[in-house]
């Protein structure tokens, strides 16, 4: 009987016991580590990450982190991005000034429209009928943010209303990018992982 | 469409859990960590941990208290609060497992660390704390160590309206701990209009977070004392809440977590 390891990739920026505690929870095996080999054992890797975009960038490159994701994309391993760590996987973002992204899905990190926050619990609407989300269309997940994606609709799978609609879950194959916290959103946010880190690892 | 939020309120005084009332009088509950778990079970749409003897005796913040509640593995968001005084306790707490932090007595003292914060950890993550009472003249910004009223100042006003922090946490302090007690006027002619705000301190009453969860610029309330009294406190106040636009009640699932795995 296998059960699949997730590889949290820790850079320095938030705490990992909540994501580790709901992954634990519904039957992941989960290592936390910014070593290559650690993470090389993973099916998955996640992304997690709390704070401003420049800083985070800069603990990816200070620790060799932004060519090793690279290489694991290539490889086809799965990556999973959550809240600033989704918004890790675009180009650039303008929070504070323009920084360069991980570069793995097209699009930018701007501002919303009225320079606010998006900071609550809200719903999520799917734009094509998925198996792998069908559980989650409609469930309220927990939002903490300044700045969203802005970026081709081929990659966008998921959308929130605040305002205008913005993409809450981007996708480019086996790259997934989560705005919200599914770790902070009880059992929709296991719920959600569950069913997601079992499709890209059946995928 | 955003939902509105029941924040949970846990007050900590001397390393226990405490009732408080007016910021005087305080009545011992337990281990802060179990009535956190508490909330978290119960489903409150966010947590807030304030450790109310910090900056009034120049203690840096609970960062041990952090780090037994970071290790819970916590599934609801944690907003911690109580002798903020830099970037670096800023990052600290975060890494520690805070999602936001409350600062208080920065906006006294010292409002370059609150942008520097902000910088750092992005404006979602802070949260101005500010203490107000009703008086005849107005709204009074209170300034618990030092047990003194002023007006709120304009540098704090700008600095909300500029974008820096993300949300106002407004306690009626004078009202706390008394059912019913908040002092809707404390909202109704805050001077910034379009903040977010979260009120606190004497809020029991499910027609009393109605009326306030009507204002648009009140985007939570907070609840503290109240829901000491009986179990699953926070989801009964969503059941008298359901034709809000607050998060449902949600008591258990019957649906199977466990992960499908390859034979």
């Amino acid at each position: 009987m296998k059960i699949y390891s997730v590889g949290i990739v820790d850079y320095g920026m938030g705490n990992h016991a909540s994501v580790v505690h709901s992954l634990r929870d519904i039957g992941f095996r989960v290592r936390v580590s910014n070593n290559a080999a650690d993470l090389d054992a993973a099916d998955v890797l996640m992304l997690p990450g709390v704070g401003a975009f420049p800083s985070a960038m800069a603990s990816l490159h200070e620790r060799g982190l932004v060519d090793y994701l690279h290489q694991q994309v290539n490889l086809g391993r799965p990556l999973i991005g959550i809240c600033l760590g989704m918004q890790l996987l675009a180009n650039a973002s303008y929070e504070h000034k323009h920084t360069i992204g991980l570069d793995l899905i097209p699009g930018n990190i701007v501002p919303f429209a009225d320079h606010g926050g998006h900071i609550g619990w809200n719903t999520l609407e799917f734009s094509q009928n998925n198996s792998l989300w069908s559980e989650s269309d409609g469930e309220a997940f927990y939002f903490n943010h300044s700045f969203c994606y802005q970026g081709p609709s081929e990659y966008q799978v998921a959308v929130t209303q605040h305002l205008i609609p913005f993409p809450s879950i981007i996708q480019r194959g086996n790259v997934v990018g989560l705005q919200f916290h599914p770790e902070k959103s009880q059992l929709a946010g296991k719920t959600l992982l569950k069913n997601l880190i079992e499709g890209l690892v059946h995928a | 469409m955003l939902k509105k939020r029941l924040v949970g309120v846990v007050t900590v005084k001397d390393g226990w859990a405490v009732q408080s009332f007016g910021y005087h009088r305080y009545l011992p509950l337990g281990k802060p960590e179990c009535l956190v778990e508490n909330l978290d079970r119960w489903g409150a749409d966010e947590i807030l941990v304030q450790v109310i003897d910090r900056s009034k005796n120049g203690f840096e913040p609970d960062f041990k208290l952090l780090e037994k509640l970071g290790k819970l593995g916590l599934e609801t968001p944690l907003i911690y609060a109580g002798g903020v005084r830099s970037e670096v306790d800023g990052v600290e707490l975060i890494q520690l497992g805070a999602d936001r932090i409350v600062v208080d007595a920065m906006l006294h003292d010292n409002l370059e660390v609150v942008r520097d914060l902000s910088e750092r950890l992005g404006a979602q993550a802070l949260i101005a704390s500010l203490p107000l009472s009703w008086k005849e003249h107005g709204i009074k910004w209170f300034d618990y160590r030092y047990k003194t009223s002023t007006q709120i100042s304009n540098e704090v006003l700008g600095l909300i309206q500029s974008g820096i922090i993300s949300e106002v946490l407004i306690s009626d302090w004078e009202h706390e701990g008394m059912p019913g007690g908040f002092e809707e006027k404390l909202i109704e002619k805050f001077p910034l209009k379009d903040a977010n705000i979260i009120a606190f301190g004497g809020i029991s009453k499910p027609g009393q977070m109605r009326a306030l969860l009507e204002y648009s610029g009140v985007a939570a309330v907070a609840i503290g004392n109240f829901l000491s009294y009986q179990e699953q406190a926070i989801q009964k106040y969503k059941e008298a809440l359901t034709n809000m636009p607050v998060r449902l009640a949600k008591y258990k699932s019957t649906f199977s977590l466990i992960a499908k795995t390859d034979v």
